[in-house]
């Protein structure tokens, strides 16, 4: 990769030029490293799927390939998978952009409640939620469906969450967040006098919403509904805890079970995966064929104002509707687990009898791996946020602000993970880092890089997306002024984007703090997780300590999500005060 | 398909050439893969356990384990190694319930990875590509298992190290001739049903295919296929018919016997055609409204078995944990924990019948093992979903 002249450069003066020649190498060793880094972490990995899918290093043939497409047992899953994403990216839809338009453009009352919950269902693992899922829809023992046949007296059932339905439902609750987030910043970023002038020319409600807001926030809606649809195949958790007792089988299932047992089947498991890989191509390509027809500068120098909408008559049943999603997506899960997480028998009812706090002592002290988990995901997922944030933004800037050769294969591999569910992910990762060069299988650091590189799509599209709505020409006037390129970021760029670098910290931190499915595969004595405590503590059926865990990191995260918030806001003004006064 | 022997000298004998040829080069590939390791600088392990004879001179003191057989292992060595990784796929309860005293004894720490029996040996075949197994000790109640390990050179003889005390408390039949494993524990396959939602116990595995229980059956069944050793076992004293007539019946599937117990106590599923003894029990000690029972027919009986590591980071201390676990303190422990003891001179179980009151149905696993990819299949078609083929 070249990097002479990495970006559009205003035109500088001779004298300036020479003056700052060590600061110019700059952008380009910063830029540079980043690539490389991401190379090394996505690219390395995906060099082996392939050459792992073509049975390579011990033989050399296509079989694997083949098998993909002549075998039942693996076209039934691909099948599954198909239907699971379509499925989750049209319920995000459904549920995701009422929400996000109740919330950002209307006077529904608890706005901000719904918002927060929503971000909490975002950040409760996944397979936690199918757990307590099971606790509430279990054809015959969950607690609703005891309420409903109590109700209507059904001799069973009548809801069955092992099934396609309860799989797609629970996956949808879960990631129908990241269908609201896009379309709700979106539709908070729009400038009220786009749609004010239409309504000064007479335009109806209706003809606003269908000509001007809709036509601006359908990136968003379908940006989240792809990002809602692929992160869907990726999610191992609730598929195998969902999908598995009912014998159905999704991709990233039929790889674990593949890799999984002896002796263990690289080639097909990385064959597999490569399905996956094509999907998401796919997907990326139509997202961004529809997006680069579209201008979105929609952010100015200017401060926005966005117009509310009142909803008269309509406020409370918008209300109910927004209540009961959040309520499906976040409360009742997470009642669920605490009620669990405090009593001695997790079947029966929370009385003073069956009330304990042993739970949390087991979970927090007495258990060695459990104790062990928690340090080692705190580190890992800090880690893994702080330097999946720094290579999101970087990457985002090569591909928007410079002309950089190969920076869309740069995005597309930053892009690459989030179509690799952790499985997959783990697969590459373990086929290249067992071998030298570079020996990481065994130790913790493999884990790091699995972070990284599994979230670092979040990061991008954070950054991606801010840096679309900020005009160049802001840092190009900061240059104009001699202020250096670093200067440019860190005063111009980085307060202007600074709320979404936050949500792509946590987009990182959350889910590497909980993530399951490629740590399953990847860890090692000593190296084990939260989400692998969770996960083993579940398999011997000791529920109400995995409760007591899960409340635990449940609460650590939104704690620590409400400081970074408090804080940055905090900062943020500073910064805002700093600027002023230069 | 015999009912009480695990011989298997027709097939050892034919097999005798291949099997050397493939030990050969699996055992090859290793030492190349250790010797570019160490080469590298990657790597600590300590050299292949040394002939026992010469560690025997050497020894000063010798464990007070029960099998009284450990005089050729190194205590001090073991104390300054420090620490054991094993990797079992025993209930975790049990697995800290026998090491605590071992660790208040000596003073060695024993960290374990706990997962199903074809996780455990896939993770270590894993290791074991990448050159650098990580487990000292391997246990795992799937027999078919070790002769796999054994064939791919990672076990090292636990005569050589331990002694061969410990072979006259179990059967020739439950141990490798050539001593790289040796079983630990036989767990009995076991109905085990919901004494609030069935009224009139099942009697026998047929009983559980009435149509009365479509939609009430739950079985353990990972996607690594950890229980097909035992359903093959059934399919193969009662035909192939009773696992469809299960499977027809829509029965739930979970990853453990743990989760299927759980499934049961809490009212979800009503009966189990799959279920370890020792779960059952458990289950129903702790005043759960569940109740089990051993088939007249017939109980298929599944050998846990342990072995250790070649090229261990930590083969004293293993060592001495493997005696620690196969001597009588030790599966003493395992009995109070609800499992069959492989030694013959421990009693069973609390509120178990013996052994020999029951009619056992053990596999044939050189057999199970040369066919396993057909059998993974059959299970595959027959229940749907993942069996790790």
């Amino acid at each position: 990769m070249r990097a002479e002249t990495p970006f559009n450069q205003p035109q500088i003066a001779d004298e300036s030029r020479r003056k700052f020649s060590i600061e110019q190498a700059i952008p380009n060793l910063v830029l540079g490293g980043a690539v490389l880094f991401l190379l090394g972490i996505v690219g390395y990995p995906l060099i082996w799927l392939l050459l792992g899918a073509l049975g390579l290093p011990k033989t050399f043939t296509a079989a694997p390939l083949l098998r993909v497409f002549t075998e039942t047992r693996n076209l039934t899953p691909l099948k599954n998978s198909l239907i699971l994403a379509v499925g989750t990216s049209l319920l995000s839809v459904l549920l995701g952009v009422p929400l996000a338009w109740a919330t950002a453009r209307t006077d529904m009352p608890l706005r901000r409640v719904i918002h927060a919950l929503v971000a909490l269902a975002f950040i409760l693992p996944p397979y936690l939620t199918a757990l307590a899922w099971i606790i509430l829809l279990g054809p015959n023992a969950g607690h609703f469906n005891r309420l409903l046949r109590w109700i209507f007296g059904f001799s069973e059932g009548p809801l069955n969450i092992f099934s396609m339905g309860g799989v797609i439902l629970v996956i949808a609750l879960h990631v129908f967040a990241f269908t609201y987030l896009l379309t709700h910043s979106a539709l908070q970023s729009l400038d009220a006098p786009l749609e004010e002038s239409a309504q000064v020319l007479g335009a109806s409600r209706a003809t606003i919403m269908r000509r001007i807001t809709l036509p601006l926030v359908a990136p968003a809606v379908t940006g989240g509904a792809l990002l809602a649809g692929v992160d869907s195949l990726a999610l191992f958790g609730p598929q195998a805890l969902l999908g598995s007792p009912a014998q159905i089988s999704f991709l990233p299932t039929r790889i674990y079970s593949v890799l999984g047992s002896y002796p263990p089947r690289y080639a097909d498991a990385s064959a597999l995966s490569l399905i996956l890989v094509l999907l998401t191509v796919i997907g990326l390509t139509i997202q961004r064929n529809y997006l680069e027809r579209q201008s979105f500068i929609t952010v100015s120098g200017r401060g926005i104002r966005t117009r509310v909408v009142p909803l008269g008559r309509w406020k409370w049943p918008l209300f109910l509707f927004c209540a009961l999603v959040v309520i499906l997506a976040a409360i009742a899960p997470l009642m669920v687990l605490l009620l669990a997480a405090f009593s001695k028998v997790w079947t029966s009812p929370l009385t003073p009898d069956n009330f304990t706090i042993t739970n949390f002592h087991a979970a927090l002290i007495s258990n060695q791996i459990s104790t062990r988990a928690i340090l080692n995901s705190f580190k890992l997922a800090i880690g893994a946020a702080t330097l999946g944030t720094i290579l999101g933004l970087l990457i985002a800037y090569i591909d928007q602000r410079t002309n950089l050769r190969g920076r869309r294969v740069c995005d597309y591999l930053a892009i690459l993970p989030l179509g690799l569910p952790g499985t997959v992910m783990a697969v590459g990762l373990i086929q290249a880092f067992i071998r030298p060069p570079i020996q990481l299988y065994g130790t913790i650091w493999i884990l790091l890089v699995a972070y990284i590189a599994r979230h670092i799509p979040l990061a991008v599209r954070s950054a991606s997306g801010a840096l679309r709505q900020i005009d160049p020409s802001l840092e190009e006037a900061a240059r104009i002024t001699n202020a250096s390129w670093l200067q440019s970021i860190r005063l111009i760029l980085a307060p202007l984007i600074r709320s979404s670098l936050v949500v792509a910290w946590l987009l990182i931190f959350i889910p590497s703090l909980g993530e399951l499915s490629a740590t399953i595969l990847l860890y090692a004595n000593g190296s084990e997780t939260i989400s692998v405590a969770l996960f083993r503590l579940n398999d011997l059926g000791q529920l109400e300590v995995v409760a007591a865990l899960a409340v635990f990191t449940i609460t650590v995260i939104l704690v620590t999500s409400l400081l970074l918030q408090w804080l940055t806001t905090r900062r943020g003004s500073q910064i805002t005060d700093q600027i002023q006064v230069t | 398909m015999s009912e009480s022997t695990l011989s298997n000298t027709d097939q050892s004998q034919r097999t005798t050439r291949r099997t050397f040829l493939r030990y050969i080069a699996g055992g090859t590939a290793l030492s190349l893969a250790n010797a570019l390791l160490v080469a590298c600088g990657g790597s600590t392990t300590p050299t292949a356990a040394p002939a026992s004879t010469t560690q025997a001179a050497t020894t000063t003191n010798s464990p007070a384990a029960g099998t009284a057989s450990a005089g050729a292992i190194d205590i001090d060595k073991a104390k300054k190694e420090g620490v054991v990784q094993l990797y079992t796929s025993l209930d975790t309860q049990i697995v800290d319930s026998v090491i605590k005293p071992f660790k208040d004894k000596y003073g060695i720490d024993v960290q374990y990875y706990r997962a199903g029996s074809a996780q455990v040996t896939g993770k270590v075949l894993q290791e074991a590509d990448a050159g650098k197994i990580q487990a000292d000790m391997v246990d795992a109640s799937d027999v078919g298992a070790f002769l796999e390990l054994k064939r791919r050179g990672i076990l090292t003889p636990y005569q050589a190290v331990v002694g061969s005390a410990m072979n006259q408390f179990v059967a020739a039949d439950l141990r490798d001739p050539d001593g790289t494993w040796i079983a630990d524990r036989l767990t009995q396959v076991v109905i085990q049903y919901n004494t609030d939602l069935i009224k009139t116990p099942p009697q026998h595995w047929k009983d559980l295919t009435d149509q009365q229980y479509n939609g009430k059956l739950a079985f353990f069944g990972s996607s690594a296929g950890d229980s097909a050793p035992r359903l093959y076992t059934l399919a193969k004293a009662f035909g192939y018919e009773l696992l469809e007539s299960y499977a027809a019946l829509k029965p739930l599937r979970v990853d453990t016997p743990q989760l299927v117990t759980q499934a049961l106590e809490k009212g979800e599923r009503a009966a189990t055609f799959n279920m370890n003894d020792n779960i059952a029990q458990r289950s129903k000690l702790q005043g759960k409204p569940t109740a089990y029972l051993f088939p007249d027919e017939g109980v298929p009986t599944e050998p846990g078995a342990a072995g250790l590591i070649k090229n261990a980071a930590h083969p004293n201390a293993a060592a001495l944990f493997f005696d620690w676990w196969m001597g009588a303190e030790g599966q003493k422990i395992l009995v109070e924990g609800g499992k069959y003891s492989s030694r013959t001179d421990l009693e069973p179980p609390k509120e178990n019948p013996p052994l020999k009151s029951l009619k056992t149905l053990i596999l044939d696993y050189a057999e199970y093992q040369a066919n396993r990819p057909e059998i993974l299949q059959r299970m595959a078609k027959i229940f749907g979903g993942e069996w790790g083929v």
